[in-house]
Parts: structure tokens; C-alpha cells; sequence
């Protein structure tokens, strides 16, 4: 076709437009209903575009609602939640990150804060709930300034500025140093933290036995982790001790049945959720002085043996059927004498053990147990000073059973607790090591006592590692508060009124605190704040600083005193991370959501 | 009589035209015509097009006005270049009878129109990109959140992660992204402002186009520009050396400060710097290009930004495998990376071993032990003390008993080293890759003067690093440590742009000032050059000129100044000669950029401004779009 007339082709376009063929545009029109609707976006994307001041408010809106959530929770007087999932499993738990863990949270801001509760949680171990909440105070009062015309990079450097400044005002004038950390003070920190919690009742008891737990578990810190804390320029002082509290070694073992004070810590001991294989076996081995009890940990099989994939038995004689069987049994029993003979008095497997085995080590007087958790058998083998065995060959490709994988202790005894059997290990002789076995009505319980006590756990490691404090309560919080507002008074940018903000922000713990006790807030944080202000505008009274609130009372007092502390690293790090999960979100101003490919 | 008479003549005349126009539709190929019906259906790009359709009157009326104002812009010259399009041209088949003339005259435009639709649609698709990333530009700029079809969500600043998982559908809008892409690849920095330049030189076409302008004559002329400006910006750039390190990392600075890591490029900076350099081997002045491959990012989440750290030597993201007990922590080792199975041989699918005495068993385990003892114990006598299993899918690339050797021996495992990272590996350490037992020797081991597993501090993860390596100026490890994985990530984009800035500067080794004094500079020298010329070029280049201020007027914007104010102070201090002025965006004045140490590579403006110029001109040119339907 050369050079079509112009006219011809806008005629008939005009003729078609009027006549649409409906089957040749069939496939048009279809194409006209599943495209993504652009003129809402102006951009033709496959999917949805939002920007601006909507997202921001979205964001802090998700935020917010998560945060309500687990407000309610914080504080010696908070209330616990009842989480029901969709078969019907129940949680109940007074715990931050794990009420955020067990929500399916989808927005992706709100998510942010569950995160951020996770990453309080691993790094830190308590304080999780009032993380989340100083995020969302900071988003909230965030959105508030941007409506109000303040730039969102000014908020981030605002808050930037506020965090560096309060970060250096806790370590500079809040932080208690205790050179020698006496038990006191760390059980004081133990009850704080286990205060809000279902054992907080107890809190004595419990506070005791955390404490006892972390310091049976000491250890000199390994090569690997010196390196670690030197390579990463890490400015805590667990360089210059060398010693390190892993919590790993501690063990907490749950049986329901009787009260919690029932609930015991095995000093120096171990239990083991197994109980004896067979009935023949004795209930306890004791060591004689000369022969300390040996321990075989294996994590292999000592069932039949089976040949591998590939192999395939074909005879022709039926008699051999029999010889094959006998010697599939037999390369086991091998293996068992083996172990007998190396002079283990108790075999821990992490696998089977075939019942027809059983008879040797009933036979020899030898208390077996099949099924341990592999973890579990871990932390033993460093315990008693042996390792977990995965194959019994030697260097010339034989079978045979190193003595020095033979773990030793004292005594290992199986003890009836609720309605099953533990296998208790006494007297470890290698690293420390230590369980508490809990005791509870029931295992809603039990799971809450675990976590409050992990917590609790947590804070008297963070103490022994730093060694530094800082008063709870509410107190480092309104100290910080009152610094800020004067600090905001020293700048003269815009970012003055973004700090002040972040001082009132930081005011929503000791309120919440307040409202949660049912006590008037307002008027309690009024006193709270006066008095610090008191306290950093020339009274030398050195107690001014140290005050909280007192939510039996009502009242404010003096909660170093009280014995009302916190690690002071735990308050540092929650101010940080709370503070970077707010920049996150707040510097967001455009969401676009994908439509998955069609 | 007369009446009838007449429109029967018309009639007349019309119906062989109808019939041949009948005839003719069907016989045109459907490409003709078809493309752009298909694309109004489509309802993202020819909305213009059901205008056209429907008031053809109105473009007439619209286009006659044209000619004047033309010649009221240029002057006395001849309107050689004007668009044709915009020319009725007055064929001798359609100028006999005025009827047939307003109709087909109506529908030539129209048809004619087409090219100028597919234009605009095109330039508005393509503004639309560039004004969604235009707010991520400059230290003051905003995040984009994107949460992907998979469920996973990214926070990023960076204009070639957001465009390139944008999913965008419009092809001149994917020119774009591809656009940004490139500078990406080319300079590493300045995705964004590439995309956002690119949007303010569309904008500046279609004020352009609809002067009457032909596209080619505005393509050409923006080719001359964007070749001025690289010129004029080289003039106003300074020489760097890369022995002045100080220079590298306030340039490295500049380029972090619009991220989310802005606060720690303190820390930052300097490892980007350094990591890059310690590549270019002795002798940094001979390099002319870097690969950044050859430098490793390992994230490990937990613990903050702060604790970032350049490790010299090598670091693989888990710590040594330790379930047999090995030991780990090795002085002056000897590393061998196999890539061999240590465990058991497995026979084909179809082959089997067959037993039938019970003494077989026996033999079968036996030779089973052996035959790994005999591997390790072959790895043993060259000498190493620690062995790095590369990954296999096919079988098992070690087994429990391989690791029980292995650590009886005293010898370190790494396992589940990638096929990808093995070259990295072996260049760093020296080592050669062994396929084969027997094709272990000694020479082909690695050194380092330590290996050993780190704890590190807060998650209390394992690593395993390699420190005092056989060849050490050949690569480097970033180790990236961040609070949460979006923050990790986007910390891991940051210091590769950062990175890529240094590279840039191995490239080409000049710098210029950031905040907007460069584009600010190039503006005005441009504009004076467009009066020192006559012609379509001195229209084009006051335009361009126009256009390049969009940086200042962004960043001035972003940062919540008033940009007219700011672009206009901007332009008088460079008028009086001050090249390094900018936007100081944290004080909200202007200041000198080279005291402030707001500096960037001179390749990341030039490049931009010509792939930006590329882009558009490409755009520009493209007047049908054609879908092909397989």
C-alpha cells in the first residue's frame, strides 16, 4: 500500500468507531475491564499508589493501633491478654513481643513495631512492651507536627538530636555504677522486671532463683567472643571481666501440678524431660568416691541396623535370612558392649533404642534413655564436661567408644514430678549449668512463669555484664523529660520544638504506668516532673533524680531506694530502637502496593 | 431545484469515496489502524485519541492560530523547522469542494494528530515517573514503602531499587526505569535525580512541541546541550586524587546523606572509601576502572549500623560447623576448598549393591568408614587445617562421620560455601578450588593467620572470619550489621552507592560540587550560550537550561524551602561567579559547597545529564506505538 490517501483511513476509522465488529475488538474490551485503573494513580503501574500525608497518618495509624494493644500490659498493675487462635490454642500472657508475635499483623508500618518488639526481645530480653509504646507516642506526636507544617526531615533530626542527647544524659547522670554488685541489687532488678508478671507475687522467691541461676552459669568468655567485643569496639565492660553468663545453660523445665512456690532451681544440676527406658533399670546411680558417675551422650541410632539406600539383600539360601537378621542385631549390641565397656553407667540417646537392646543395659545396671532433645543433650555434654557422640568410628575405620566422650557427675537419679519421670543429673563436673523446674496450676500458667522469668533472667545477665543501674518507676523517663525541655531551650532551630515533643513522648511511660494503676496520671506526673526539675535546677538533693512513682501508693518516692532498678544498657537500647522504628516509618511518604502478576 | 441538485451532487461525489474508504479498511493491514484503538481500550494511554475522534473542528481551529504565533516567536525568520504536522498541507484532491475539505480536512489532522497523542501520552507517562521518586531526591528526601506481590515489604530512597520494583506497565515510562538503571550500572549514584532530570526535560519538550517545534530539531539540539553542559561542567569541576582520601569520603558523604544511614556516614564513609581503594591494589593513580564484585557485603541483623566494620580479611555469614566438636579457632592456617563430597558414594538409580552373606554387611560398613577416613585423611596430609565444603545439591557434602574425622583431626569446617562465592573465596585466600581428592595438593591451599569463629555482640550470632589472608589488596569484606532486615537492606544499597561513587571517581577523577551547584552552574553557563547562538539550538538550549534547574528547585523543595526564592539566589550567585554555590540544606541558605565538603563525582552529573538527554530524545522520537499481540 503506498502512501494511503489520509482522508481514507479517518473514514473508515469514523465507520468503525460507529460499527464496532464486536468479535475482532472482543479481546480489546476484555483488556479494557482487567487493566488497573491508572487515572487514580496518574502512574501506570500494575497496582495502588498512595503518597504523602495519607500514608504518614495510615502508618502512624497502624502503629498506634498496635501499640493500644499492649498498653494496657505495662507496669507492676498491668493486665494480662488472652490470645485465642483459630484452633482454638489459648495464650495468656502479660509480655509484649509476645502478644505482637502472636498477632498476624499486615501492615507493613505496624509491622515495623512487632519487629522492633522481637529485636528488644533477643537483644535486650525485657522492656518489650514499653518500646512499642514509646514508638508510637513518637509517631503519633511526629504526625502531629508534620500537619502542622514541620518538615518530616526536621522531626527525624529533631529526634536524632533528642536521642543523642538523652542517651548521653542517662549514661552521664542517671547511671548508677555498682562496682561490687551485690545480690541485692540484683535481685532488686530481677523483681522489677518480674513485677508486671504473673510470678510477681512471688517476686522474692523467684527473684532469688534468678539470680542464683545466672550466677551458677558463669564462665570466662571464649576466644570467639573477646574477639567479637574487640572487633566491634564494644564499650561494655564484659571485655574487662571476661566473664560471660549464657543463658543457654540454663534450663527451665516445666511440670504442672502444686503451687509455684513449689518451683525449684538443681544448683549445679541438670534435668532432663526423659525417663527410664525399661523398667529393669535402676532409679539412681551413685559415684563412690574413686569413680565418678559416667554419662554416654549419643545422638545416633541404636536400633536394628539397616542397611543404607542401594543396598539389597538378596539370598539364596533361606537359611541365611536368619545369619542376616542375627548380624543386623548384633552390629548394634557391638556397639552397646562398646559403650558398656568404655564404663558408662547412664547412655542419654537423642534416637531409639530397640527394646531388644534393652536387656543389655538392664543386664549391666545401666539406666538408659531414649528420645532427649538434642538441645537438651548439648548443654549436658558441657555440663558434665563429655560430647554428644554421632558416630562411634575411629581413625583406622573401626568402631570404637572414646572414654573421654563420657561425661561425669555425681549422681543421676529419676525423680516422679506431676505425673511424669525426670531424669535428674546431680553435681556436673564440667562448666556450670543449672535448671529450674517450674511448677504451676496449669500450663498457661507455666508457659507465662517461663517467660516472665526468661525476663527476668535477661536483666540480671544485662546487670552482671554492665554492672551499671538506673532507677525504674518512671524515673529515668521524667528525668529525661525535664532534660529535654531545657536542652530544646538551648537550640534555635526548628528542631527545638521536634525535642521538646520527644520529651513529652517520653512522659507516656510514667503516665500509662499511672492510668494503668487506675491512680490520677495527670496529676502524678505533674509532681513526678516537678520534682526532677527540682532535682537538675540547683537543689543538690542527689535523691531528687532517683524519683518515681509508687503505683501501690500512689505517691512518688525515692525508687533507688525502693530498689525499683533497671540495667541501664536495657533503658539505652530501648530508647534507641524505639527511636530508630520511629525514623523509619516517619520518613515514609509514598506506599505502593504491588498486584501480584498475573 | 437547486438544493436537491446539489446535495445529489455531493452525494455523488461522496459514495465512490465511501466505498473505496469501505473497501480500503478492510484491505489495510490492521496494524494501520488498529494499534491505536487497542491502546485507548487499554485505557492507560490514549485518552487523547477519543478527543481527536470527536472535535476535529477544535484542532482546527487550535492549529490555524499556530502560524501566527509562531512568527511571533521567531521573529522575521522563515518557520523552516516547524512541525509538519502542524502545517495543513492542502492536497489538490481535497481542495475542490469545501465539504469534502472540512471533513477530510478534519480527519487528516486528526489522523495526522496521531503521532503528537502517542507523544504526549508518552511524555505524561514518563513525568508521571519522574514525579513519583522526585521526592526521594536530595539529604531532606522521603522513603518509599512498597509492599510487593510476595508479601515482602522494602523501605528504600534509592530511584533505581523503587523504579525497578515499580512493575511499571507504560513502555516509555519502562524507558525510564531502564534509564535509571543504567546510571545505576554507570555511576552507581544519582538514580533519582537521572529520572527526576528526565522528567523536567519532557516537560520542557512538550512546551516545545507545542510551539511547533519538530521532535528531531529538539532532539538534536538537546544532544548539542547535554555535550555543552558535560563541557562546562568539566571546566568547573576540580581534579581529584585518589591518595586524598579526605576528599573520597566527603564526596562518599554526600552521596549517604540523602539515605536512611544518613547519621552513621561518619562511619560509613570512611569503609566505603576504604574498601574500595584496598582493591586498586599498590598503585590506585593506574587504575581506570574497579569491580566492585571483588568487594563482599555480608549482613548479619542484630546489633546497629554503628557496628558496621570493614574486616580485613574474610568473612563468611555462619559460624564453623561444630556438631562433631572441631575445634575453632585456628593460628596460621592452611585453608583448602574442596568441592568434592566427603560422605558416602551413592550408587545410580538402577545400580545396587547386592548382599547376600551376612559377612557382607560388615564389609559394606567397614568400606563405608574407610573410605571417608581415606578422603580426610588425604586432606589431612596436604597440610590444611581448615577445609571450606562447597555446597552440593547432588549429594550430601558431608555427613556426620566426615565431620567426626575431620574434627579428630583438628581440622576446621566451613560448610555451605556457594558455587558464586568461590572464585571471591580463592582470590582472597590464595587457595585453588580442588574438584577431586586426589587433585588436593598442597600448593593449592589458601593461608590466613587466623581463622575462628566471632561471637557477635547483641544477637550473639556466630561468624567466621579470616584475618591475615594470603592476598590481602585483592578483595574486601563489608561486614553490615542493622537493627531490623529493612533497615539492613537498605544499608547494604547505601554503602554499594557509596562504593559506586568512589568507583566513579577511579573512572573519572574530577570533582564538583553537590546540592545543586553543579546543575545550577551548567543552567546558567548553558543560557548564555543560547544567547550567543541563533536559531532552533538557542530556543532548545534556553529550555535545557530551564530544565536542569529542576535539582535545585527539588532539593529546595524537599527540604521545605521556597524553591523560587532559593533557585533565583542560586542563579545570582553563580551569575557573580561563586561555582561552588548551593543549597546548604540543613542551614536553608545558600552556601559554598566546596567549604561545606558537599561534593560528588563529576561522572555521576555528566552521566546523568547524557543518559537523562539519551532517554528523552529517544522519547521524543517515537511518534506510533505499535502493540504486537502474539
Amino acid at each position: 500500500m503506498s502512501a494511503p490517501n489520509p482522508a481514507s483511513t479517518g473514514l473508515s476509522r469514523t465507520l468503525i468507531a460507529r460499527q464496532p465488529y464486536p468479535h475482532r475488538h472482543h479481546n480489546i474490551y476484555r483488556a479494557t475491564m482487567s487493566a488497573p485503573n491508572p487515572a487514580s494513580t496518574g502512574l501506570f503501574i500494575n497496582g495502588t499508589r498512595e503518597t504523602g500525608q495519607d500514608v504518614r497518618t495510615g502508618n502512624v495509624t497502624a502503629a498506634l493501633a498496635v501499640a493500644n494493644i499492649v498498653k494496657t500490659s505495662l507496669g507492676p498493675v498491668g493486665l494480662d491478654k488472652m490470645l485465642v487462635d483459630d484452633i482454638g490454642d489459648v495464650l495468656i500472657t502479660n509480655d509484649g513481643a509476645t502478644i505482637l508475635k502472636s498477632l498476624e499483623v499486615e501492615h507493613p508500618a505496624a509491622r515495623v513495631l512487632v519487629d522492633l518488639a522481637n529485636l528488644q526481645d533477643s537483644e535486650v530480653g525485657d522492656g518489650t512492651t514499653s518500646v512499642v509504646i514509646i514508638a508510637s507516642e513518637l509517631l503519633r506526636r511526629g504526625n502531629d507536627l508534620v500537619k502542622n507544617g514541620i518538615h518530616p526531615t526536621t522531626i527525624i533530626s529533631g529526634y536524632r538530636s533528642a536521642l543523642k542527647a538523652a542517651v548521653s544524659y542517662i549514661k552521664k547522670e542517671m547511671v548508677v555504677h555498682v562496682d561490687n554488685l551485690g545480690d541485692e541489687h540484683l535481685m532488686n532488678a530481677a523483681r522489677t522486671s518480674m513485677s508486671s508478671k504473673i510470678i510477681g507475687k512471688e517476686s522474692d522467691f523467684f527473684s532469688k532463683m534468678a539470680v542464683d541461676a545466672v550466677k551458677s552459669v558463669k564462665m570466662t568468655a571464649t576466644a570467639a567472643d573477646v574477639a567479637g567485643y574487640e572487633a566491634m569496639g564494644s564499650s561494655t565492660s564484659a571485655t574487662s571481666n571476661k566473664h560471660k553468663y549464657p543463658l543457654s545453660a540454663i534450663h527451665i523445665l516445666k511440670a504442672h501440678g502444686k503451687s509455684s512456690m513449689e518451683s525449684h532451681l538443681i544448683d549445679g544440676g541438670f534435668a532432663i524431660n526423659a525417663m527410664r527406658a525399661a523398667q529393669g533399670m535402676p532409679t539412681m546411680v551413685e559415684s563412690t568416691p574413686e569413680a565418678p558417675v559416667k554419662i554416654a551422650m549419643l545422638d545416633m541410632n541404636l536400633q536394628r541396623h539397616r542397611m543404607g539406600m542401594g543396598v539389597q539383600v538378596i539370598v539364596k539360601d533361606p537359611a541365611e535370612i536368619e545369619n542376616i537378621k542375627k548380624r543386623e542385631m548384633d552390629i548394634t549390641k557391638e556397639r552397646i558392649n562398646k559403650i558398656i565397656d568404655a564404663g558408662a553407667k547412664v547412655v542419654l540417646t537423642t534416637k531409639g533404642v530397640d527394646d531388644l537392646c534393652m536387656k543389655y543395659f538392664v543386664e549391666a545396671g545401666i539406666i538408659c534413655a531414649r528420645r532427649c532433645v538434642r538441645e537438651d543433650l548439648k548443654r549436658l555434654a558441657k555440663a558434665t564436661g563429655g560430647r554428644v557422640v554421632t558416630t562411634m568410628a575411629d581413625m583406622e575405620g573401626n568402631e570404637a567408644f572414646d572414654a573421654d566422650c563420657l561425661g561425669a557427675c555425681d549422681s543421676v537419679r529419676e525423680v516422679r514430678i506431676g505425673d511424669g519421670e525426670m531424669l535428674y543429673v546431680y553435681g556436673c563436673k564440667g562448666h556450670g549449668a543449672s535448671t529450674i523446674v517450674l511448677r504451676g496450676a496449669n500450663e498457661y500458667m507455666l508457659d507465662e512463669m517461663d517467660r516472665a522469668l526468661h525476663d527476668s533472667l535477661c536483666v540480671v545477665k544485662r546487670m552482671l555484664e554492665s554492672n551499671t543501674l538506673v532507677p525504674g518507676g518512671g524515673a529515668a523517663e521524667a528525668a529525661l523529660s525535664v532534660h529535654l525541655d531545657d536542652y530544646a531551650h538551648t537550640i534555635d532551630s526548628r528542631e527545638q520544638v521536634v525535642i521538646q515533643e520527644y520529651a513529652d513522648a517520653l512522659l507516656v511511660i510514667p503516665k500509662t504506668l499511672a492510668v494503668n494503676a487506675a491512680k490520677d496520671a495527670s496529676e502524678l506526673v505533674a509532681k513526678l516532673r516537678s520534682v526532677h526539675a527540682k532535682g537538675q535546677h540547683g537543689d543538690d538533693d542527689p535523691s531528687l533524680k532517683y524519683m518515681g512513682l509508687d503505683l501501690i501508693e500512689g505517691s512518688i518516692r525515692d525508687n533507688l531506694k525502693a530498689g525499683v532498678v533497671e540495667p541501664a544498657i536495657s533503658k539505652i537500647k530501648s530508647l534507641r530502637f524505639a527511636t530508630e522504628a520511629a525514623i523509619t516509618i516517619l520518613r515514609i511518604d509514598d506506599r505502593i502496593t504491588l498486584n501480584a502478576a498475573q | 431545484a437547486a438544493l436537491p441538485c446539489l446535495s445529489l451532487l455531493v452525494s455523488l461525489l461522496l459514495w465512490p469515496a465511501v466505498f473505496f474508504r469501505l473497501f480500503h479498511s478492510s484491505a489495510l493491514p490492521q496494524s494501520h489502524f488498529r494499534p491505536s484503538y487497542a491502546l485507548f481500550a487499554r485505557g492507560c494511554c490514549r485518552k487523547p485519541q477519543q478527543k481527536a475522534l470527536v472535535r476535529p473542528t477544535g484542532h482546527r481551529k487550535a492549529l490555524s492560530a499556530l502560524p501566527f504565533s509562531l512568527k511571533h516567536i521567531f521573529g522575521k525568520q522563515t518557520p523552516h523547522p516547524t512541525h509538519r504536522e502542524h502545517c495543513p498541507i492542502p492536497s489538490p484532491a481535497i481542495a475542490h469542494t469545501p465539504t469534502t475539505m472540512t471533513m477530510l480536512k478534519g480527519d487528516t489532522l486528526q489522523e495526522r494528530s496521531k503521532g503528537r497523542d502517542v507523544r504526549i501520552s508518552n511524555i505524561v507517562a514518563a513525568k508521571a515517573l519522574a514525579a513519583c521518586v522526585r521526592t526521594s531526591l536530595g539529604p531532606r528526601g522521603m522513603d518509599k514503602l512498597m509492599q510487593l506481590p510476595s508479601g515482602e515489604v522494602l523501605i528504600s530512597n534509592d530511584g533505581a531499587t523503587i523504579l525497578s520494583k515499580m512493575n511499571v506497565l507504560h513502555p516509555a515510562a519502562k524507558m525510564l526505569v531502564e534509564c535509571s538503571q543504567s546510571q545505576d550500572i554507570e555511576a552507581g549514584d544519582g538514580t533519582t535525580s537521572v529520572v527526576v532530570l528526565a522528567g523536567a526535560l519532557l516537560d520542557a519538550c512538550s512546551g516545545l512541541l507545542s510551539k511547533g517545534i519538530h521532535p528531531t530539531m529538539i532532539a538534536g539540539s538537546f544532544y548539542r546541550a547535554a555535550e555543552a553542559c558535560c563541557l562546562l561542567l568539566k571546566e568547573a569541576a576540580k581534579p581529584v586524587d585518589l591518595a586524598d582520601r579526605d576528599s573520597l569520603i566527603h564526596a562518599v558523604q554526600t552521596c549517604l546523606s540523602s539515605k536512611v544511614v544518613s547519621q552513621n556516614s561518619d562511619l560509613l564513609a570512611p569503609i566505603a572509601v576504604d574498601s574500595v581503594l584496598k582493591i586498586l591494589g599498590d598503585d590506585p593513580g593506574s587504575a581506570t576502572n574497579v569491580d566492585l564484585r571483588d568487594v563482599r557485603m555480608v549482613e548479619q541483623l542484630g546489633g546497629t549500623v554503628d557496628e558496621t566494620e570493614l574486616v580485613d580479611g574474610l568473612v563468611f555469614d555462619k559460624g564453623s560447623t561444630k556438631t562433631a566438636g572441631g575445634p575453632s579457632q585456628i593460628d596460621n592456617a592452611k585453608i583448602a576448598l574442596i568441592q568434592f563430597c566427603l560422605s558416602a558414594p551413592k550408587t545410580d538409580m538402577d545400580n545396587n549393591v547386592v548382599v547376600s552373606d551376612y559377612a557382607a554387611m560388615d564389609r559394606i560398613l567397614r568400606d563405608e568408614r574407610k573410605y571417608i577416613l581415606n578422603l580426610c585423611k588425604k586432606i589431612k596430609k596436604t597440610g590444611a587445617n581448615v577445609v571450606l565444603i562447597q555446597k552440593s545439591i547432588l549429594r550430601d557434602a558431608y555427613n556426620e562421620l566426615s565431620l567426626h574425622f575431620l574434627a579428630k583431626m583438628g581440622i576446621l569446617v566451613v560448610t555451605d560455601i556457594e558455587r558464586n562465592d568461590v572464585e571471591f573465596v580463592c582470590r582472597t585466600l590464595g587457595c585453588t578450588p580442588a574438584p577431586h581428592v586426589d587433585s588436593l595438593t598442597p600448593e593449592k591451599l589458601g593461608t590466613a593467620e587466623h581463622v575462628g569463629d566471632v561471637v557477635l555482640p547483641g544477637s550473639g550470632h556466630k561468624v567466621v572470619k579470616f584475618t591475615g589472608v594470603a592476598n590481602p589488596g585483592c578483595t574486601s569484606t563489608v561486614l553490615l550489621r542493622g537493627s531490623n532486615d529493612l533497615v539492613l537492606a537498605e544499608a547494604n544499597r547505601s554503602v554499594h552507592d557509596a562504593q559506586c561513587v568512589v568507583r566513579s571517581l577511579v573512572k573519572e577523577r574530577y570533582l564538583i560540587a553537590g546540592g545543586g551547584a553543579a546543575e545550577t552552574e551548567a543552567s546558567l553557563r548553558l543560557r548564555e550560550l543560547a544567547l550567543e547562538t541563533t536559531g532552533m539550538d538557542s530556543h532548545c538550549f534556553k529550555a535545557y537550561a530551564d530544565a536542569l534547574e529542576v535539582i535545585p528547585y527539588t532539593l529546595a523543595e524537599n527540604a521545605g524551602l521556597k524553591p523560587i526564592e532559593i533557585v533565583t539566589e542560586l542563579r545570582k550567585s553563580h551569575a557573580e561567579g561563586e561555582v561552588g554555590a548551593g543549597i546548604d540544606v540543613k542551614k536553608g541558605r545558600i552556601t559554598d559547597m566546596y567549604k561545606q565538603n558537599v561534593i560528588q563525582p563529576l561522572l555521576v552529573t555528566t552521566s546523568a545529564i547524557k543518559l537523562a538527554t539519551e532517554t528523552v530524545c529517544m522519547i521524543l522520537k517515537v511518534d506510533d506505538l505499535v502493540p504486537v499481540y502474539g
